[in-house]
């Protein structure tokens, strides 16, 4: 374990790490191309990659405080889920009213991932692991069946709806789709290291943590609804991507310990560094074709998630 | 007379539809120990955090006014993540006077400890510091444990019985919910509850004789 400063040191130079071979990185090699235009070209993405997992590893950080639980991940427990249904279902009823505002799209991303935090925390709340992870199954699986059914139902959205749920949409980005959902990325996350503190507290359980000053209720509202800005942003960027909001703040907690003051900033540079490298692998180590950045993801979250239950129940 | 830091007067309290607590009156004065003794669910733990207003009365009046800080304790203290004991004391408002209670507490060598691998007593040591940090102003200050004294052994239990006699003479009101005898009758008043209601209340000699006992736990008071 190292100390906060450095490790927060350790992860801006990951992120800065990551995004410049992100931005040099190509099928064909390294290299930004003639004037910088290849660089240029991959910039937009690079900076999505970046700001969604910023955003999704904070998120993970944000429920595991508040499940007290650190098998929480809001990509396993469905309202990543639900921000990609909120989309898909804009994407598939009203795709002219999807495009024709930047804003539109991340809040429906934000009006799903709400909705499935509610649900989490009526069916999951207040028990052991157990029961939040059977609640988080629950919601997970109707959130993937309702947008499996919106991609049937609408033929036209079907293949953006369907790269979305494989967590492909970073080869769309653009300038102009991705300035709004990166700063939305940004600002919640900037705006959940005030929970930090609130956070710590709740670990002692909400008896004590109410005797300390926090106020739990109010925590965990405000908290679901940064996770819900965060991945209704995020998925917009990117799609939907399980597993990073688990292993971001496991690797956080693993350098720099668990308090959330260096919790969550460093949660979310683990994101950002991951999903640009995931992104970065996926589209320029393979030279049959690419892989969605969450496939890469994939590949790496569920053998840690393994480990991580097994070790979170010896 | 000292006006009472809380006070209740016929309190009652229904969790998940069971009756917990019923018609019971009684009062936290400053600078006093009042002890909460009974058999195993008779309402002893609702009965403080009642106290810390974490449960709202069924009927009846709870009327509290503690003005220094309210510190509690519970029965089985946990953490979620694995502070190191250090910082788990950061989490009191006054991290100070926690690590200092820490170290009267004879605990202050595990600053450095995480508390995961801590024994069950050290742990203790380290959220009853907590909780006597948040209720050492000198004067208005409540400070509610359940169980202080479970899983300590004797230097430590006598610690903890010295540290509750500092923050009472400054003018704390101590509340203790306990199955130690010999702690309940170190207080100025004990409670006896059984089933949810008051049996007993009263200076400790008087309250809880020989009689109480055996009506309330159903055997022979040890050294009786």
């Amino acid at each position: 374990m190292i100390r906060g400063p450095a490790a927060l040191a350790l992860g801006f130079a990951l992120v800065a790490l990551t995004t410049f071979i992100a931005v040099s990185a190509g099928s064909t090699g390294m290299g930004w191309g003639e004037g910088g235009s290849l660089a240029l070209l991959r910039a937009p993405r690079a900076a999505a990659a970046a700001c969604a997992g910023l955003a999704l590893g904070v998120g993970g950080a944000l429920q595991q405080g508040v499940f007290r639980n650190p098998l929480a991940d809001p990509g396993l427990t469905g309202v990543f889920g639900g921000a990609l249904l909120g989309a898909a279902l804009l994407l598939g009823f009203a795709p002219e009213a999807a495009w024709s505002e930047a804003w539109r799209l991340p809040a429906a991303g934000f009006v799903g991932a709400t909705l499935a935090s509610a649900a989490l925390a009526t069916f999951g709340g207040g028990g052991g692991s157990a029961r939040l992870l059977l609640a988080g199954l629950g919601v997970n699986a109707f959130t993937a069946a309702a947008t499996l059914i919106v991609a049937s139902v609408r033929p036209g959205a079907r293949e953006t709806i369907a790269n979305g749920a494989y967590g492909d949409w970073l080869g769309t980005a653009t300038p102009e789709t991705v300035w709004l959902p990166a700063l939305a990325c940004v600002a919640a996350s900037l705006a959940a290291l005030r929970l930090a503190g609130g956070l710590d507290r709740l670990s002692l359980g909400d008896d004590v943590a109410v005797t300390l000053g926090c106020d739990p209720r109010g925590l965990r509202i405000r908290s679901a609804l940064l996770t819900s800005v965060a991945a209704g942003a995020a998925t917009c960027l990117v799609g939907q991507v399980a597993f990073l909001g688990l292993i971001a703040p496991h690797l956080a907690r693993a350098l720099a310990g668990p308090s959330h003051r260096m919790l969550i900033p460093l949660s979310g540079l683990m994101g950002a560094a991951l999903l640009t490298a995931a992104d970065t692998v996926g589209r320029s180590a393979f030279t049959s074709g690419t892989l969605p950045a969450a496939a890469v993801m994939a590949a790496l979250g569920a053998p840690a998630f393994v480990w991580i239950a097994r070790k979170s129940h010896d | 007379m000292t006006e009472p830091l809380v006070q209740a007067w016929g309190l009652g309290v229904t969790l998940g539809g069971s009756r917990v607590l019923d018609g019971v009156s009684l009062a936290a004065e400053p600078a006093r120990t009042l002890a909460v003794v009974g058999p195993n669910g008779a309402g002893k733990t609702t009965l403080l955090r009642a106290f810390a207003g974490l449960v709202p009365p069924s009927d009846g009046e709870l009327r509290l006014r503690a003005t220094g800080g309210t510190g509690y304790c519970p029965q089985n203290p946990s953490c979620a993540w694995d502070f190191t004991m250090g910082e788990l004391l950061m989490l009191s408002p006054r991290p100070e006077a926690a690590r200092e209670w820490c170290v009267r507490l004879g605990a202050g060598g595990l600053m450095e400890r995480r508390i995961f691998v801590l024994s069950g007593g050290e742990r203790r040591m380290a959220h009853l510091a907590l909780a006597l940090s948040n209720a050492e102003e000198p004067y208005g200050s409540l400070l509610l444990l359940d169980e202080p004294t479970a899983d300590l052994d004797a230097g430590r239990r006598q610690a903890v019985i010295d540290a509750l006699a500092t923050l009472r003479s400054a003018g704390t009101s101590v509340v203790i919910a306990t199955h130690d005898f010999e702690l309940a009758h170190s207080a100025d008043t004990a409670a006896v509850l059984a089933e949810g209601r008051l049996i007993a209340i009263g200076p400790p000699d008087s309250s809880l004789t020989p009689e109480v006992v055996r009506k309330t736990w159903g055997v022979q008071p040890s050294g009786a």
